[in-house]
């Protein structure tokens, strides 16, 4: 059995750093953008915002609270986050109830621990089945399908006779 | 056969995944520590309190820009990156693996459809570079990536916000958008975990998300199969228990972020302080906690696919070696 490396095509190194380099940018730039610029000299400063106006001109105290608790915009933001939240939520309970089930199912498929390949065998061919062996290409029953063993060339071709 | 599928990434890819969970689980870890505050209080204390937890979010977030910047700039400057717009665009495949899975969990359907399909074995050549969860997975997470930097950057300036509105109301606002968007990649990335880590046949890890493609011996041999050759795998003798119980956390860990959200919200921001938690709230914070016990699974998943990965390129440079020393006498193969 031919068991090979596959010839695979990869990212270019040049585009690996150029790539590094804008990501690097971006993130720098974002940061001098938000903190500097907006935050800073050329933005708002704190102490000039918000300054009690106790006349009907000013607005009155907690005018501020009311009129940034009823910006129509945000007020809809909130909203439609909160749906989206909420109907993407039970959409993903769906997938996953959709998988653990599968999961199930293919589990049944496989060969149970502790069931060797002669039980596994007989048990389908007395249904009328085909055998489930393909000639020697096992896993490992007791370490477990997830161990490290089955990331194991060595051991896959121990396993199988298989030729690299 | 061994459940070493056919590999599908790059190692820049790989590599990509490996960072970017890394920053997303410190992302979800220090924000929500804050938004979900009455319940994960330890959380916080954990980070710094206040003042450390949100130095450690807005690094992770200018990582996380970085990481966003790399990955567009390579998509679109490079022959391989462009072609992966092609892979990630639905076609009515995924809408018919999607129903087929449905079919397939009530039996009225012998295989999970090819787009659909996580462990290929056999049938390798059958299936695409992307499941149709793994493309919803790519759309959603691009665009809630996107506008989480963008707000996050936003609510970075306060002030600026604030200006911008001449209210601080606002700026609350948008800090609660960016808490509440992020809640739905939370849940995403509960389910994710779930569905890479507790696949029978990979359990506990699906290693292909870690080990590139390149270095993942692949055999077309058994193409003709009449099946994906699963029934040869062994299962391993943890799994029902473990992902019984991973399934239940996930789906509390789900519910319990999602009432949260709705519970736990700052706007329009109330007219009286109120103190959310108690003993009333007992069984939200449970549930919130166990959430982010299934994230810490995930975090440590990960680095374990990445010393498998490690492992795994030692025991190839060790074969390498071996098959070098037999070549006076012995057979060479030359894969590499």
């Amino acid at each position: 059995m031919s068991r090979e490396l596959p010839e695979t095509s990869s990212y270019g190194r040049i585009a690996i750093l150029t790539s590094a380099v804008v990501g690097t940018v971006l993130a720098l730039g974002s940061v001098w953008l938000t903190v500097f610029l907006l935050g800073g000299a050329g933005g708002s400063f704190y102490e000039t915002l918000f300054r009690v106006g106790p006349t009907i001109q000013g607005g009155g105290v907690g005018a501020d609270w009311t009129a940034g608790n009823t910006i129509p915009a945000l007020d809809f933001l909130i909203a439609l986050i909160h749906a989206a939240d909420v109907i993407l939520g039970v959409f993903i309970l769906v997938l996953v109830f959709l998988h653990w089930a599968a999961f199930r199912r293919l589990a049944s498929r496989m060969r149970q621990p502790g069931e060797s390949e002669s039980q596994r065998s007989d048990a389908v061919a007395t249904d009328g089945g085909r055998e489930a062996t393909d000639g020697g290409h096992t896993n490992d029953a007791d370490t477990g399908s997830g161990d490290v063993t089955d990331a194991d060339p060595q051991a896959a071709d121990d396993e199988g006779g298989e030729n690299r | 056969m061994t459940n070493l599928d056919h590999g599908k990434f790059t190692r820049v890819t790989t590599t990509f995944h490996a960072l970017l969970g890394l920053d997303v689980f410190v992302l979800f870890f220090t924000g929500y520590g804050i938004m979900f505050n009455d319940e994960l209080w330890w959380l916080l204390e954990l980070m710094g309190g206040n003042q450390g937890v949100t130095v450690i979010h807005r690094i992770a977030g200018v990582g996380l820009v970085a990481l966003i910047g790399f990955w567009v700039t390579l998509m679109v400057i490079t022959p391989t990156g462009r072609s992966n717009f092609r892979e990630i665009i639905p076609t009515p495949g995924d809408i018919q693996a999607f129903i087929q899975d449905i079919q397939f969990v009530l039996g009225r359907a012998d295989e999970r459809h090819p787009n659909a399909r996580q462990f290929a074995g056999y049938k390798a050549d059958e299936i695409p570079l992307l499941s149709y969860v793994g493309k919803g997975v790519i759309f959603i997470f691009s665009i809630e990536l996107t506008l989480l930097s963008i707000s996050g950057l936003l609510i970075w300036s306060k002030t600026a916000l604030a200006g911008f509105f001449q209210t601080k109301t606002a700026a609350m606002a948008f800090v609660v958008f960016h808490g509440l968007l992020g809640v739905i990649m939370l849940m995403g990335i509960m389910f994710h975990i779930f569905e890479h880590g507790f696949h029978p046949a990979f359990y506990p890890l699906e290693i292909k998300a870690f080990i590139p493609r390149s270095m993942i011996p692949e055999d077309h041999e058994n193409a003709n199969a009449d099946s994906t050759g699963i029934e040869n795998l062994s299962l391993s003798p943890s799994w029902g228990w473990v992902t019984s119980l991973m399934g239940f956390f996930v789906v509390i860990g789900i519910v319990s972020v999602l009432l949260g959200s709705i519970f736990d919200e700052g706007y329009p921001v109330p007219r009286d302080l109120a103190i959310g938690g108690g003993p009333t709230n007992l069984l939200l914070m449970i549930g919130i906690n166990i959430g982010i016990l299934v994230l810490f699974v995930g975090l440590v998943l990960s680095l374990y696919g990445n010393v498998l990965r490690s492992r795994w390129e030692r025991q190839m440079q060790r074969e390498r070696e071996d098959r070098t020393t037999a070549t006076d006498g012995g057979q060479h193969h030359g894969d590499d």
